[in-house]
């Protein structure tokens, strides 16, 4: 079965910075926004841009999000010419066991199981990057450059430049310069970690940077510095739009508030139709009890909610007692609000039971996190 | 253990007017995110029935739809399935097009998966019966029909034109029509374990005394000639086979008491996914006792509603007691009450609705 392009998803990180919501998952699987993990974004707009074969690399707590993956049927990936493939490191039979020793090595890992597809094209794409964007578009605008390779990047504010790495180009969109996190950046294009290749180009360079020994196996240090070392054409495809990389306790708790501003992500498909698929869960739809109160919040299918509820998201299965107040919080799937309770500017992890007329994070300066888990 | 399979039987006459004009009233919707289906097709899951077959009356195109491969509601093992049984031959024929007809013309279902016997429940009437429990009491008497019935004492409200049970012990001796006349009744829920060979008999048996016979008249017949032994279901079962039963019970199930005694641990009602988004409240947003599904954006006070997917309730607008379906609008500053909204219908130019005397209705894509 040959296709045009395939899709390579890296979702092996730990997400360290995301505490203990990764003690047991990848950050990939991270819940967000109210019914999704983090995950459904890419594959469903692989699966809305017409991209139909996804191989999933996994390497952090590749368990759970290798049955949430599953053969992709909750994204339409499942039929006869489709298929999501879980691509965990793994012990192969010419090299032994192995971990992804970078982003490029991941891929270069999977050389068979891209070269089965004979592909024109490869997108590389992040897992844990949460936005709505039309890969169609990009590979359209890399088949008119002739480009070896294109980069999507944000036109991200100067203060911020410095925390991405910066794609440096010419009038005519060909970058001539990728600089890591520059203190002083000349431009403000910012990498958005997803690339298409050209793929007979891509596999050239994977296995010259396997050998290299000092490599650290990394697109961004080592793979575009050598194309641009070659002269290759790499091109700059700027993305307008939502995007966010949620490092942080506090940026996933942002991105989760974004969503109750209609100015960002489009989650109701108001200017496009492009949903994004998720798993169903099995629950009734949500019950909103006699002296209930909501205002400003996303609530999902299957919770109960009997107090005041303002400026938060609710995942699917949330409880809230009579009389307990939740503001500007998330609330993740099955928490248990006691009655009388207070939560206020929190992440609650799955599952957490807070006790009755107990009072968290009051002062609300910064965000607070509650998990059963330890990290 | 016996090879049992399942039959859902949509040849009940039951209408919800105009909600049924253009569907059938398995695929009605309910509660939000549900077709009147999924209960009984839930059961049989639940009872671990992986063969089902659907007697199908009429308007076929939307259960077709919803049921797809059946999957949602886990019939797709290898060795099971869904099976979509419709009578071409008699759908535009009313006298004609019963269950009895549908079986003769699809009779290769029943004789292709061997089973040694079938349960037949219709979809109308909710309930969240274990039909495994009912099987084995059908197997422990020895019996060849078992009828499934509930000892009600509101008769005179409820099952009006359903049928009821005289009994002699555990046996069924007549099967007459509940008037209303009465309260307390072992009304008829329409749910029959059968051997299937038995069922083979019956239904060349039927065709022989009338061609107008359907099951439910068959039964009633050889009632005095068979042993048809009568099964006791003590859990919850409500009859939805008017427009004002419809809404009735739909608002029952706002009562925490009532909707705690179908959704419960351990017997989860399926239905096949929409892939909306969480519903969003603004900040006008008033709600109080009401189901309310994925993907509605509401900014108005919402009160003994059941609202569906991607239900709009526009800035201060104002509905009680309102049952609106996937996809419709509600202006701002509307007010309605007693409504059902079918799908993806406008509330635009009237800015106030109320029904006096029982629900009113607006058509499916209708703009008011």
């Amino acid at each position: 079965m040959s296709k045009e392009i395939v899709a390579m998803i890296l979702a092996g990180g730990r997400g360290t910075r995301l505490e203990a919501l990764t003690a047991k998952v990848a950050k990939p699987a991270v819940y967000f926004g109210g019914k999704y993990r983090i995950i459904d974004f890419p594959l469903s707009n692989c699966a809305n841009s017409g991209i139909d074969v996804v191989g999933v690399l996994t390497q952090y707590e590749s368990v759970l999000l290798g049955t949430y993956v599953g053969a992709g049927s909750k994204w339409g990936l499942d039929g006869n010419n489709s298929l999501a493939a879980i691509l965990p490191a793994r012990e192969r039979g010419e090299v032994g066991a192995t971990w992804y020793a970078g982003t490029a090595d991941a891929i270069y890992q999977n050389i068979s199981f891209l070269d089965q597809y004979d592909p024109e094209y490869v997108l590389i794409l992040s897992g844990d990057h949460i936005y709505k964007m039309d890969y169609a578009d990009m590979l359209a605008a890399h088949k008119a450059k002739g480009a070896d390779l294109t980069v999507a990047v944000l036109n991200v504010s100067l203060k911020e430049a410095s925390r991405f790495g910066i794609m440096n180009t010419n009038k005519d969109g060909t970058i001539y310069e990728f600089e890591e996190k520059p203190k002083e950046p000349k431009s403000t294009l910012a990498s958005m970690g997803i690339y298409i290749f050209t793929y007979k180009e891509l596999r050239k360079y994977l296995i010259a940077d396997a050998k290299d020994e000092s490599s650290k196996h990394d697109f961004g240090m080592n793979i575009i510095p050598m194309m641009l070392n070659d002269g290759k054409k790499l091109y700059a495809y700027e993305f307008a739009g939502y995007w966010k990389d949620v490092g942080t306790v506090e940026s996933l708790w942002q991105a989760n508030m974004d969503l109750l501003d209609d100015k960002e992500l489009d989650l109701y498909n108001i200017k496009k139709d492009w949903k994004i698929y998720t798993e169903d869960t099995l629950s009734k739809p949500q019950i909103i009890g006699e002296e209930a109160s909501i205002k400003n919040s996303l609530v999902t299918q299957g919770c109960i909610v009997n107090g005041d509820v303002e400026g938060s998201v609710l995942f699917n299965n949330v409880y809230i007692g009579e009389g307990a107040k939740i503001v500007d919080s998330v609330l993740m799937p099955g928490v248990l609000v006691e009655e009388g309770a207070e939560v206020y500017k929190s992440i609650i992890d799955e599952g957490v039971v807070i006790k009755a007329k107990a009072v968290i994070n009051k002062e609300a300066k910064e965000v607070q996190l509650v998990s059963d888990n330890a990290r | 253990m016996a090879k049992v399979v399942g039959i859902v039987n949509l040849h009940s006459d039951v209408t919800y007017k105009g909600l049924t004009e253009k569907r059938p009233v398995a695929s009605v919707s309910f509660l939000g995110r549900y077709g009147i289906i999924d209960f009984v097709l839930s059961n049989m899951s639940n009872s671990n029935l992986d063969t089902v077959g659907v007697l199908i009356k009429e308007k076929p195109r939307s259960l077709f739809k919803h049921l797809g491969s059946g999957s949602s509601w886990n019939f797709n093992s290898k060795s099971g399935g869904v099976s979509l049984l419709y009578n071409e031959k008699y759908a535009n024929n009313a006298m004609y097009n019963h269950d009895i007809n549908n079986l003769v013309e699809n009779i290769a279902f029943i004789e292709k998966s061997k089973a040694d016997c079938v349960v037949i429940a219709p979809a109308h009437i909710i309930t969240t019966m274990d039909y495994s429990e009912v099987v084995d009491a059908h197997m422990k008497s020895g019996a060849e029909i078992t009828m499934v019935y509930q000892k009600i004492s509101n008769a005179n409200e409820t099952f009006v034109g359903s049928d009821y049970l005289r009994l002699k012990g555990k046996q069924v001796t007549e099967i007459k029509t509940n008037k209303g006349n009465r309260k307390e009744r072992n009304i008829s829920l329409e749910t029959y374990v059968i051997n299937t060979k038995v069922l083979l008999k019956l239904i060349d048996y039927a065709k022989k005394i009338s061609s107008f016979f359907d099951l439910k008249d068959t039964l009633t017949y050889l009632c005095d000639e068979r042993k048809i032994m009568a099964y006791e279901y003590r859990g919850f079962a409500r009859c939805i086979d008017s427009y004002e039963a419809y809404y009735n019970v739909s608002m029952e199930f706002l009562d925490m008491d009532i909707n705690t005694q179908v959704f419960k641990s351990g017997w989860p009602i399926f239905t096949n996914t929409n892939d909306t988004p969480p519903t969003k409240y603004l900040k006008n947003a008033k709600v109080k006792k009401s189901f309310v599904a994925n993907g509605a954006v509401v900014d108005g006070e919402v009160e003994g509603c059941i609202l569906s997917r991607n239900v709009v309730i526009g800035k201060n607008a104002v509905v009680k007691n309102c049952i609106i379906l996937n996809g419709s609008k509600v202006s701002p500053n509307a007010h309605l009450e007693n409504v059902i909204i079918d799908k993806d219908a406008r509330i635009e130019k009237k800015k106030e609705l109320i029904g006096e005397d029982g629900p009113l209705y607006v058509r499916e894509g209708d703009v008011v």
